[in-house]
């Protein structure tokens, strides 16, 4: 039987402009709170591993070699550190990796920090760096970028299934309404269906990106980072921490073509299916045990397409069960409760860890009112790295 | 060692790779055939041929984007993929006035020099 590996510590900063501040700083902030939170922190030296998730520091700051930093900043030296970069899905793969270090009998007490600085660079030049991701040749050349793709994905969903962009601008309203409660959020606003659909003026505020995708179908460019403690909850260390491990039940990752263009079916996310499944599978779950799920919004199609893949909707359907409602935190499924990569703003290197932070945050009830879901026992998130090329889902159980 | 820097500078084409052991088509190449195996050397190119993909296709989705990264200039620039008669896709520009999804479009090569750095070649699907 695997470790049974849990969350016993999380730290987050406020996501939006932290560009003034130095990445391993913001980064240092999030690990801090982490560490407090599971009351580690004159403790810190006795943690066996780091792992720093992080896209493109290189480019967008100029700076490498971050993992190192952070334990400097940390006064953590001689624990070993080092980075995950897996795009934006850097964060939910280092937590992967956490995993598998505890389970392999490396290590029973792992930091998985996450971090990206974005808003150093203009946001010209964020759209050219976050597109580096793609295919060079193919893709990238051709000067395309992560919303072209969004809105030819979009594009494909709408023809197919009668999606409108009516019913995106929902999806944005019932996740602003969440990350407008959430102290970590980015944009903590909410929007109105007339604002940013129905009214008037609803193309001057809600202007194409890529089309069908508008402003309010497409996450910001921001800055932050997210930390959490894992422990090997069958170590006697387990003991040491003040907060009750939250569980991984279930942790797995998967890839499809670095091409989009190069999918059979390319309104199938194929490494978002399987691993969905491979994280099942691990937990002894299905979708209909989930109580509620944060999936890798960076253009709001991708909640849709993302929670048909998981088994929690049937295909071409997630959008009719928004159009009632049950995916708000009211309603019988709740997704992206805070606030999601729209709202609450996605720092690609940050986000992975960022959505699991969310996960314990609900499993023990600490969520601001408003937002929190009712008893939830199991929650899922999934961090998309490419345009779905490789792909990793955690699921959190409270014991 | 792998000289890279060989390069055929002509009227820009922009290449496929068939597997000549068991005839398997791709874009871009990979490095080994998905079908038999069969590896690829970039250098001498043996047990493999290229030909140029262009002409006739189908547009299977587009976007028209309105937020360009650094280096490009224009108002909004359109993308598509579209596939080719022989099963081929590709994703690139489209430089029609109204796209609709399922129109049989032209595939053209052209050299780009809006970014920084080396040209380089770009489908437009007119
Ligand atoms: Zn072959």
């Amino acid at each position: 039987m695997a470790a049974r590996v849990g969350i016993v510590g999380i730290g987050h900063t406020r996501f939006g402009n932290s560009s003034e501040y130095d990445l391993a700083d913001v980064m240092a902030y999030a690990a801090t709170d982490a560490l407090q939170d599971a009351g580690y922190l004159a403790q810190r030296k006795e943690i066996d591993q780091v792992f720093v998730a992080n896209m493109a520091s290189g480019m967008f700051c100029h700076q490498s070699a971050v993992a190192s930093a952070l334990i400097s900043r940390m006064d953590m030296e001689p624990v070993p550190a080092e980075l995950i970069e897996n795009g934006p899905a850097s964060g939910a793969s280092a937590v992967k990796i956490g995993y598998m270090a505890i389970a392999s009998g490396m290590a029973d007490v792992v930091l998985v920090v996450g971090g990206e600085i974005m808003r150093k660079v203009n946001g010209w030049s964020a759209t050219d760096i976050v597109a580096t991701m793609l295919d060079t040749d193919t893709e990238y050349n051709m000067g395309l970028t992560l919303p072209g793709f969004g809105g030819m994905f979009t594009r494909l969903y709408m023809e197919k299934y009668g999606l409108t962009e009516r019913d995106l601008a929902l999806v944005a309203v019932k996740s602003h309404d969440n990350g407008a409660r959430n102290k970590y959020a980015h944009v903590q606003a909410t929007c109105t269906i007339e604002a940013i659909a129905d009214g008037p003026e609803a193309d001057v505020v809600n202007n194409y990106i890529a089309e069908p995708l508008r402003m309010y179908s497409t996450c910001p460019v921001s800055d932050g980072a997210a930390a959490l403690l894992l422990v090997n909850m069958d170590s006697p260390r387990a003991k040491q921490f003040a907060k009750k491990p939250v569980r991984i039940a279930g942790v797995a990752s998967a890839t499809d073509t670095h091409c989009v263009h190069n999918r059979k079916d390319p309104l199938q996310l194929n490494a978002v299916r399987i691993a969905g499944e491979k994280a099942y599978k691990m937990a002894g779950l299905g979708p209909k045990d989930i109580s509620f799920a944060e999936l890798h919004d960076a253009f709001v199609i991708l909640e849709l397409a993302i929670s048909e893949e998981l088994g929690f909707f049937e295909r071409g359907k997630s959008f009719l069960a928004v159009r009632k409602g049950e995916t708000r935190i009211d309603g019988r499924f709740p997704i992206n409760t805070s606030g999601g990569l729209k709202s609450k703003g996605h720092p690609v290197g940050a986000t992975g860890v960022s959505q699991v932070v969310e996960l314990v945050r609900q499993l023990r009830g600490e969520a601001e009112e408003g937002r929190q879901v009712k008893d939830p026992k199991y929650g899922m998130s999934v961090n998309f790295g490419g345009f779905g090329n490789n792909v990793a889902a955690v699921i959190c159980a409270k014991d | 060692m792998i000289d890279f820097s060989m390069y055929d500078f002509q009227a820009p084409k922009i290449s496929a790779y068939r597997c000549d052991t068991c005839g398997a088509i791709y874009y871009p190449a990979p490095m080994i055939c998905g079908k038999c195996n069969k590896r690829r050397d970039p250098v001498t190119g043996k047990s493999w041929s290229t030909f140029d993909l262009e002409g006739p296709c189908t547009l299977l989705t587009w976007t028209r984007v309105w937020n360009l990264p650094e280096g490009y200039t224009k108002k909004f620039l359109q993308f598509g993929i579209v596939q080719f008669e022989n099963g081929l896709r590709a994703s690139g520009r489209v430089e029609v006035e109204e796209p609709k999804t399922g129109m049989k479009l032209a595939a053209t090569v052209e050299e780009s020099d809006e970014r920084p750095g080396k040209p380089v070649k770009i489908f437009v699907f007119k």
